[in-house]
């Protein structure tokens, strides 16, 4: 099953640039880890040591905000998950 | 009631549909805290001011420093050591003098706040910290005002309009994320663009134009030139706008 996958310019000096990826999981948990097994350089940025999103991040499934955020979330084929930074700048 | 300077002055947004000499005396009969004199601010200040805004309370407790310049345009080397509330207020001054510049250089508290924000009818985020954001946000919610947040990092910057009751809240967006206290990297062009849009939101809210970014994030990418939105839904179990927060009855 596949997810697309669109993050944030920020973190492109971890990909190669590469903002838009395709990622397999059924749920939110299973997309960022393969998310983190292609650009491995993400990983200490966005996951945790049980492998969570860190708090200083955030996701959008098909560009909405969901409740609760459960790492566990089911997700569908063709599903886009958007992954962005807290920003807090002024 | 406007002098003919004034009819003058705003002749140009008189003319637009909708807006009127009745869009304008709401503008003049506002008034707006803004919360921060920097990156964010200064922008959201000058438009705010130039559109003719009644009142502008603008609460910022730094100094101005060389590293602000490249984004702070309200600042000046000449002010380098100042109070940034002072030098904002004095420019924006000569910038319009019809409008009322209030000034307020305390830190923000949650003891203070209240007494800060006063009768203002709503509230702008310039903030460079999430704390502030989010006592900013409770107070709107609070006082049942809107609040306008902005936020930037780089070349990214983020934009939500919240109507307290009626719409997501900052809580609902980012459930109390925190982010380390660090300084950020930005570039002045990326303020610029998200400040305007805040002041864009304040104007529309205030004459009663167009539609608000209510329940949205307005996601700026700079640097492949792109707008993002994402539809953010109100969290009925948000712990400061849902159905447990405690209420505080507007006057």
């Amino acid at each position: 099953m596949s997810v697309n996958v669109e993050i944030s310019s920020i973190f492109g000096r971890y990909t190669g640039n590469v903002l838009n990826m395709k990622v397999e999981g059924k749920t939110v948990r299973e997309c960022l880890h393969d998310l983190v097994r292609q650009f491995p350089d993400l990983k200490r940025m966005l996951l945790d040591g049980d492998g969570n999103l860190m708090h200083s991040y955030d996701y959008f499934i098909n560009g909405e905000s969901v409740y609760p955020k459960d790492m566990n979330r089911p997700l569908k084929d063709g599903d886009k998950l958007n992954i962005i930074f807290v920003i807090h700048g002024g | 009631m406007f002098t003919a300077e004034e009819l003058q002055r705003y002749d140009r947004q008189i003319m637009i549909y909708g807006f009127g000499e009745a869009g304008q005396e709401k503008l003049k009969k506002a008034k707006v805290f803004l919360a921060g004199a920097g990156g964010l601010g200064s922008p959201v200040a000058i438009y705010l001011t130039a559109a003719g805004i009644g009142t502008l309370r603008i609460a910022d407790h730094d100094k101005v420093e060389l590293s602000n310049l490249n984004r702070q345009v309200l600042h000046w080397e000449e002010n380098i050591g100042k109070r940034k509330v002072d030098s904002a207020a004095a420019k924006l001054g000569k910038f319009n003098p019809g409008v009322k510049i209030e000034t307020i250089a305390e830190t923000i508290t949650e003891a203070n706040i209240s007494r800060l924000v006063g009768d203002s009818d709503l509230i702008v985020d310039a903030m460079d910290n999430l704390p502030t954001r989010y006592l900013l946000n409770k107070t709107a919610i609070q006082k049942g005002i809107p609040f306008f947040h902005g936020a930037v990092y780089g070349f990214e910057g983020r934009a939500m309009t919240v109507l307290p009751g009626k719409t997501a809240c900052l809580n609902c967006l980012y459930h109390g994320a925190s982010v380390p206290k660090e300084k950020f990297p930005v570039i002045g062009v990326t303020p610029a663009v998200i400040g305007c849009i805040q002041a864009t939101e304040v104007i529309k809210y205030i004459v009663g134009l167009g539609e608000l970014l209510t329940d949205r994030l307005l996601n700026f990418d700079a640097l492949r030139m792109k707008f993002n939105e994402f539809k953010i839904n109100r969290d009925p179990n948000c712990e400061v706008c849902g159905n447990k927060a405690k209420r505080v009855k507007k006057k």
